[in-house]
């Protein structure tokens, strides 16, 4: 920040009508501000209608909406799902995405197979992603129950069974996007300096003796960086959920997100859906300023 | 996680994290890490590549077993009995169908078009405006660089609602443009390009200026060209979100012949119901192209990760 | 790879080209498409879907020179969801399927458009074409806003053998209904059916399904003669008794014993196909998968077992969603097509739906159709979802519904309490505004 900016000097083409910084940042703040900071006035407008899908006039309603959605049973409900989903499904993407870096960078042979392996579903369209596993948790067709079968256990409603459906979606996100993690703690990793396991070589320290005084303290730092960023985009979760199981059953596996497309766009109200975003906003300021403290918690 | 939202941070210029894919991958290389973790004993790597070798069947399996379905018969992708392998042997039946109806072919070109779309429009506009803020000065600079920083913050699924509102006041719902120009807002990229021209050197510039050379010419032939990798591996990240993207291109289309690829295969159905070979082979079809640009270019998509996807914590 | 100059500059043409082209012109693919194609949106997958493609296919000499590019959307909440911002956006199909249960969440809203009647009687179709039943559900405030392709009725299926040697058959071979025309008579029909069937007596697939429970109970409250009057912003008006009286003979026909407990939806097909149980109780589009397991499977009207006659039914019906200025001339020949396909629909009634238009009913052919001609009564008393903004098919309400009704199938919750239950959630339904 400490730069010296470049005074226009007389001549120069594009100088003439605009101070240049504002001619180069023009084109990104027109965007910005037609399609991010006009759409949250007005999404904070709308909050406080009844605008609807339908043709009629919306009128100005206060605080009406949101006086309705902290009574609202169903938001509670979809709330505590997607906060509920951020649990599930943080805690083994950090963790198996960990083992992972662990294992291939000890450089064992393979390390093209490996990160293809992991990473590649990453790369798969969220749709492609629903209908690989709607296919596997297929009741009697699909691969997951044939396996239970093979066992010798019951086969499982994935989707169907309430106390499942939740997980079975945060099992579908592991595989969808662990590989992320992965590749960003394969390159935190690799910037471990090898001195380091140099001089516990010449201690004597062994595999698991490196693995917990050498590498994990120093994968401390990333390993909250990977949480923070992984915690925030699983709250966003919407895709997944909405096309392995629209929510269901009985609505038991709805996250915030679809709650307000529901009552925007099913149910027509989108006065009421800007509300919902607007709480759900706050959530997820909350979730950030409580991780930005934690981390700079951890700086000191 | 979204890949629709990839919650990004800047990179940090100061350090560099090394590349996983740069260096680790030459062989002497290879043999030495081995030997700095897990040590000169055999058993301990063949535990180590078991369990790993295990791991990523484990997650190669969905996929395998999606193409397998893909070459089968419907007869045979729906017998509950005889899962492995065809009875009646395999068949491209499925593939051939889901391509001859024709949509897919569509909903590709329109994944293609927009993800490339957004991507230009992006990487060109935040590249500018991180040369903005990083090498100019105007009225503003600094409270609209905040408040680019702050809107890093909002999820673009709250937007969702008055950007229906807004596409539907400009006509804009069922076009191309409609379902572009949201996407194209990415203040973490503007941020992440600032930072990035922060940390080029200014002694080139310089040169260039007494050359006589104007912001543009500095921008464009200057740091543009310096910034390779970095636009590289920005505008790869933001081509990936674009055609992974789901919620917006979901809620904007309704016409299939705009639909994008994720949208269309889960929204338009078959006449003739659940066919699962076919559902299976138009998924490998959908799979193919990103898959297949990986294996290409697996050094820069997963640089393009590290660099984008963590920098500046 | 993208810095290259040359190429950056050669897709920023092409992206400039693809975004204004677009935007000024707001053209799309829709627009585009020439006059002669008449665009549909349904929900019909399956044995429907492929049925419905023959209908066009049959209907073709009756709309010279239009062609009906079908799309087919998922069933339920998301095709409705997607059929309403496709209206408010302006940019629907030229006509769309919706079940007639939900016009009044559709008509009141803006999102669909008038038909003119003088063109659809240009093309034969005109009010007496349909069953009385239906009539007034097809118009809001005077004007007419669905053109019903189908009714279709909840009913029984039977596998006759076993039916027979239980005494429950008349001597042409249709059911006897007087059988099971009290509570008590269906129970011991039903106990007759599993002793001659050597297995089971009546299957019901209702566990985990968002519409079932409600199908059955409705129709039944409605033989009570119960009312439900659910006006907007009020209270719920449901006869407590009555609800009870229903949900207790409910429960007793999942009994476990005598027929199977807890059955969903495919696996009640799959039972009643197999032959494990002698009788099912379905939508009569399920007629297909029973006919390729049994050929001689016989049908029959839901029967009357609470003294008012009335058959929980439902109808597939053409809409036209909204567009701010149709084309005239694509309005002419989207009434037309419609027309043509109401005429082509003795094929749709081969699937086991009653077509709507009686023309067809009334044929010869229609009525030699077996078992469809057995139970082609019925929509003389259907009886559809309440007329409010947020019931019919594939709504939130008979999910709502039908959690309520297993709770007191399979969890043990009681008749009555249920009853209440029920109508506290109609009451959280009436608090919401209604769109309209």
């Amino acid at each position: 920040m400490s730069s010296s900016p470049a005074s226009p000097r007389p001549g120069v083409r594009s100088t003439r009508l605009l101070p240049p910084g504002l001619f180069f940042a023009l084109p990104f703040l027109a965007l910005f501000a037609f399609f991010m900071l006009w759409p949250l006035a007005q999404g904070l407008w709308m909050s406080l209608t009844d605008s609807s899908l339908s043709a009629h006039d919306p009128s100005f309603v206060g605080l009406d909406n949101f006086t309705e959605a902290f009574k609202d049973a169903e938001m509670w409900r979809s709330l505590w799902h997607t906060v509920w989903f951020t649990v599930i499904s943080t805690v083994p993407l950090v963790v198996v995405a960990l083992g992972m870096a662990l294992l291939v960078h000890t450089g064992l042979p393979g390390q093209w197979v490996w990160r293809l392996a992991f990473f590649a579903p990453y790369l798969l369209p969220v749709g492609v992603v629903s209908l690989l596993w709607i296919w596997l948790y297929q009741p009697d067709l699909g691969l997951l129950n044939h396996l239970l079968d093979v066992v010798g256990l019951g086969q499982v409603g994935w989707l169907s069974d309430r106390s499942v459906a939740m997980w079975a979606v945060a099992l579908t996100t592991l595989w969808w996007t662990v590989g992320f993690n992965f590749l960003l703690y394969l390159a935190a990793l690799q910037s471990v300096p090898d001195h380091l396991y140099e001089a516990a070589a010449i201690d004597g320290a062994g595999a698991w003796r490196r693995l917990w005084s050498i590498t994990l303290p120093q994968l401390g730092r990333i390993t909250t960086v990977v949480t923070v960023l992984q915690a925030l985009a699983s709250l966003k979760v919407f895709d997944q959920v909405y096309l392995l199981t629209k929510g269901g059953p009985d609505n038991s596996t709805r996250p915030v997100i679809e709650y307000l497309y529901d009552v925007g766009f099913t149910g027509y109200r989108l006065g009421y859906a800007s509300a919902i975003s607007y709480i759900f906003f706050a959530l997820v300021l909350l979730a950030s300023a409580a991780q930005y403290a934690a981390l700079r918690r951890r700086e000191k | 996680m979204t890949s629709t939202e990839l919650s990004v941070r800047t990179p940090s210029a100061q350090r560099p994290p090394r590349m996983p894919g740069s260096a680790g991958t030459r062989g002497d290389r290879r043999g030495r890490t081995t030997n700095l973790t897990l040590g000169p004993s055999p058993l301990a790597r063949a535990v180590a590549l078991a369990v790993l070798a295990v791991i990523a069947l484990a997650w190669l399996l969905p996929m395998l077993w999606a193409l397998l379905t893909a070459f089968k018969s419907e007869q045979d992708a729906s017998d509950p009995e005889h899962w492995g392998l065809p009875r009646h042997g395999f068949t491209l039946r499925g593939f051939r169908i889901v391509w001859e109806r024709g949509d897919l072919p569509l909903w590709m070109l329109n994944s293609f078009l927009i993800a490339t779309a957004v991507t230009v429009v992006t990487v060109l506009v935040s590249a500018m405006a991180g040369y903005a803020f990083s090498r100019t000065s105007f009225a503003g600079r600094r409270p609209l660089f905040a408040l680019t920083v702050a809107a890093v913050l909002v999820p673009p699924q709250i937007l969702i609602v008055p950007w229906f509102r807004q596409m539907l006041g400009l006509h804009l719902l069922d076009t191309y443009a409609g379902v572009i120009l949201p996407q194209t807002v990415a203040p973490v990229m503007v941020f992440i390009l600032k930072k990035h021209f922060d940390s080029l050197p200014r002694e080139l510039e310089e040169a260039a200026r007494i050359d006589g050379a104007g912001h543009w010419r500095i921008f464009w032939s200057v740091l543009l060209p310096l910034s390779r990798p970095m636009l590289a591996a920005v505008a790869i990240f933001v081509f990936i979100g674009a055609w992974n993207n789901f919620l917006w291109p979901f809620v904007s289309t309704s016409d299939p012949a705009l639909m994008t690829l994720p949208v269309g295969i889960t929204s338009v159905k078959d006449a003739y119901g659940v066919q699962y070979a076919q559902t299976m082979a138009s998924a490998v079809l959908a799979a193919l192209p990103l898959v297949a640009v990986f294996l290409f270019f697996q050094r820069h998509i997963v640089k393009s990760v590290a660099t984008t996807g963590l920098g500046g914590q | 790879m993208l810095s290259r100059r040359g190429a950056l500059t050669g897709a920023l043409a092409a992206a400039a080209t693809v975004l204004g082209g677009s935007a000024l012109s707001g053209c799309t693919a829709a627009q585009a498409a020439d006059t002669s194609t008449v665009r549909l949106w349904d929900l019909f997958q399956g044995a429907d879907g492929g049925l419905f493609d023959d209908m066009v296919r049959a209907a073709r000499p009756d709309m010279p020179g239009t062609r009906v590019e079908r799309t087919v959307l998922e069933w339920g909440t998301p095709y409705y969801t997607k059929l309403a911002m496709a209206s408010a956006g302006g940019r629907g199909p030229d006509v769309a399927i919706a079940h007639m249960s939900r016009l009044a969440g559709y008509a009141p809203t803006g999102l669909l458009d008038p038909w003119d009647p003088d063109l659809l009687a240009e093309y034969g179709v005109t009010e007496d074409s349909f069953a009385g039943a239906l009539r007034p559900r097809t118009r809001y405030q005077g004007r007419t806003y669905a053109v019903p392709l189908d009714t279709h009725p909840f009913i029984v299926f039977y596998h006759p053998e076993p039916a027979a040697k239980a005494g429950l058959l008349r001597n042409d071979g249709t059911l006897d209904t007087d059988a099971f025309s009290s509570p008590g008579a269906f129970l011991s029909a039903g106990r007759e059916l599993a002793k001659a069937s050597g297995r089971q007596g009546i299957a019901f697939g209702y566990v985990n399904d968002p519409a079932q429970g409600w199908r059955l109970f409705y129709g039944l409250y409605r033989q009570t003669g119960g009312v439900l009057a659910l006006p907007p912003g009020g209270r719920a008006e449901l006869d407590e008794d009555r609800a009870a009286e229903v949900i207790a003979f409910m429960a007793k026909i999942v009994d476990g014993r005598v027929n199977p407990r807890q059955l969903d939806y495919p696996a009640g097909v799959a039972s009643f196909a197999n032959r494990q149980t002698a009788m099912i109780l379905s939508g009569e589009w399920e007629l297909g998968a029973f006919r390729a397991a049994d050929e001689k499977v016989g049908a029959a009207p839901f029967p009357t077992v609470f003294g008012t006659p009335a058959v929980y039914a439902d109808s597939h019906s053409f809409v036209l969603p909204h567009h701010p200025d149709p084309d005239p001339a694509r309005r002419r020949r989207t009434h037309q097509a419609v027309a043509a396909l109401l005429k082509a629909s003795r094929l749709w009634g081969t699937a086991g739906h009653i077509p709507a238009y009686g023309p067809v009913t009334r044929t010869a052919a229609y009525r030699e159709l077996r078992p469809q001609a057995h139970y082609a009564s019925a929509q003389e008393h259907v009886v559809l979802d309440p007329s409010v903004w947020f019931a019919g098919a594939g709504s939130d309400f008979q999910n709502a519904m039908c959690q309520v009704l297993q709770q007191a199938l399979l969890d043990g919750l009681s008749p009555d309490r249920a009853a209440r239950a029920m109508v506290r959630r109609l009451n959280t339904f009436l608090s919401k505004p209604s769109p309209a």
